[in-house]
């Protein structure tokens, strides 16, 4: 062989493997100085606060939040660490897919490093594959003590969900259409069959023998960024690639005993399902939902999520904002703060309608007139959730532009589908493509 | 095409796009590093500031010929820099007899395989100059003339820096093998 093909073939078969860490210390200056440009580029409203977060102002609540957790852990947790594997984790799966129905615990604590609170929550699932599954969710109260905090309750076809706040004597039903109600099981973390299904998606290894409670387990452990991908579609890449997921598994049943996902820095949330129990009886009236007569209750029924629908939204937008947001949105509170501060006819009118209502009752007038932008703002989420790379240029093009690309989103190699300013779309080439964002004013 | 969209996603802030560029060419960026420095901690921390110096400078940046050359020039500039500054420092390190400081610095995950450390290693033992030209000609695909503009030489230069490096490194690599 000669002495350049040598070595050239050692050059070509050399290779390096990065973990997270390790790529997120090359990348993450890069990523934050790229982020400081987009902000300087699109000024975004305030975050709205996370309604699924409590806030916990007193310090006592946090200090005994973390006790909890802290005690939680202690007790729960005894292990040693010993080599040897065995198990396999495609067939951990198969057997908790065998299983009729079984009952857990989790339990959720989460901390923003920007804000004072934290917060604390436990609940009790039982899943069926015949009726579905309920689950009972308490918090952690500023006053001592756990209280109830919502029941839901989601069909086995998982297409109908029910939540209901007992403190606020309200409920909710939600039907979905086919392609979220797959797509939103599939990210599902509550879950022990999609929580595996994730791992077994990603880069994991065997953590060896433990004992959890006395019961011999086999440890999994990943760290791979793409167990949270789903969550964060695009934006936040770089943000999470410091996850810790793990389960054990009892050696003996193969089925999961515990499972510990911990976020990185900026989503510091800690999150465990335990206490698991398997082929448990259960009855048809424990899934059915129990609402009182004085509650009262909103039906939301989500549209199909299509390119039509998506410029439906578009076209609602422009007719009451005169313009495209600067970013799509699916939350009711981001488009009425817009409305209030549009005057065209339409919002005029629109905000002349619902002065003077409670936020109930906004909520319930709007259900149906905000559905296409609801619509939109899925459409663009399950793109991202498809990982076919959308981009969206509201900021610059305007309606009257017919040959700027408003949205765009990736269908295969070698072709992208085009929503132009004017709202006609168009199949085009990637070459095509980048001619056309070019052309886009900075 | 796909590296020309990506660049303008870049321009316009997406950190998904400079995310795409860094998983598709980190490994050649990071072999690239690795086989001129032999030090998995600066091959690091090479890569890391050519990604930072381009996520600065890309509203500016227009990308002419391919984005994996660009990028493996960029390490290569920057893995010269590197080596100066860690022969300075060596010097001056000896000559203090100071104790070895890399003891604090931060743990280093990269994981390179046989076939790398071996070519590291072997590497390491040829001047500098001559690593350089060896793995721009070969891993980069880059012609000599092209090696020579970027390195500011004589076509002349930089093809008889291949020529020794490429025959003392034939030596090494027999060598180890014989060992």
């Amino acid at each position: 062989m000669k002495p350049e093909d040598r070595i050239k073939g050692l050059i070509s078969t050399s290779d390096v493997v990065t973990g997270p860490e390790t790529d997120s210390r090359i990348l993450g200056d890069a990523l934050e100085h790229l982020g400081e440009l987009r902000q300087k580029k699109t000024p975004s409203a305030p975050p709205e606060p996370n309604i699924w977060r409590i806030i916990m102002k007193s310090r006592i609540t946090k200090l005994a939040a973390a006790a909890v957790v802290m005690i939680a852990c202690v007790i729960g947790l005894s292990l040693w660490r010993t080599t040897g594997s065995g198990i396999a984790l495609a067939d951990v799966l198969a057997r908790i897919e065998k299983v009729n129905a079984y009952r857990y615990q989790w339990f959720r604590t989460g901390e923003d490093p920007n804000k004072p609170y934290s917060f604390l929550r436990r609940a009790t699932a039982l899943s069926s594959q015949e009726y579905g599954t309920k689950t009972t969710m308490e918090e952690l109260d500023p006053n001592g003590g756990w209280s109830t905090f919502q029941e839901g309750y989601r069909s086995p076809d998982n297409k109908t969900a029910i939540v209901i706040w007992p403190k606020q004597k309200k409920y909710r039903r939600i039907e979905f259409d086919d392609g979220t109600a797959e797509r939103m099981w599939e990210v599902s973390s509550n879950d022990p069959r999609t929580f595996l299904k994730r791992i077994l998606a990603c880069k994991y290894e065997s953590m060896g023998r433990a004992t959890i409670d006395g019961i011999e387990v086999e440890g999994f452990q990943t760290t791979d960024p793409n167990f949270f991908y789903f969550y964060i579609g695009d934006r936040q890449i770089g943000d999470v690639n410091q996850i810790d997921v793990k389960v054990w598994v009892d050696a003996k049943t193969r089925l999961p005993v515990r499972y510990d996902y911990m976020g990185d820095k900026r989503n510091r949330t800690h999150f465990v399902m335990q206490d698991f129990q398997w082929d448990v009886p259960v009855d048809a009236a424990d899934f059915e939902p129990v609402i009182p007569d004085d509650y009262t209750g909103t039906v939301v029924k989500l549209p199909d999520v299509t390119e039509e629908t998506a410029i439906q939204g578009l076209k609602l937008l422009v007719e009451l904002l005169g313009k495209y947001p600067e970013n799509i949105f699916d939350e009711s509170a981001t488009f009425l703060r817009l409305v209030e501060k549009s005057e065209t006819p339409a919002a005029m009118r629109l905000t002349e309608e619902i002065k003077g209502l409670t936020d109930e009752q906004i909520n319930k007038k709007l259900a149906d007139f905000l559905m296409p932008i609801r619509a939109l703002g899925r459409f663009y989420g399950l793109l991202q959730w498809d990982k076919k790379d959308p981009a969206y240029y509201g900021k610059t093009v305007t309606p009257k532009d017919t040959d700027k690309v408003l949205l765009q989103w990736k269908v295969s190699d070698s072709e992208y589908r085009v929503i132009y300013g004017d709202l006609h779309a168009e199949t085009v080439t990637p070459e095509k493509l980048a001619e056309l964002e070019a052309t886009l004013p900075k | 095409m796909e590296d020309k969209l990506l660049v303008l996603r870049c321009k316009r802030g997406s950190k998904d796009a400079l995310g795409r560029i860094y998983e598709k060419y980190k490994k050649d960026l990071l072999v690239l590093a690795m086989a001129l420095l032999n030090d998995a901690s600066a091959a690091e921390d090479v890569v890391h500031d050519v990604f930072l110096a381009f996520a600065q400078a890309v509203e500016k940046f227009r990308l002419t010929g391919s984005l994996k050359g660009f990028l493996l020039t960029c390490v290569a500039n920057r893995a010269r820099n590197a080596s100066k500054a860690k022969h300075r420092q060596d010097v001056s390190l000896d000559s203090a007899e100071a104790v070895d400081s890399r003891s604090d610095d931060p743990p280093c995950s990269i994981i390179c395989n046989e076939q790398l450390g071996q070519l590291s290693r072997a590497m390491a033992q040829l001047p500098y100059e001559q690593r350089e030209v060896v793995m721009l000609h070969f891993q980069a695909g880059m012609t000599f003339k092209t090696i020579a503009k970027s390195l500011d030489v004589s076509v002349n230069t930089a093809k008889s820096r291949y020529r020794y490096g490429l025959d003392k490194l034939r030596l090494l690599l027999d060598h180890e093998v014989e060992e």
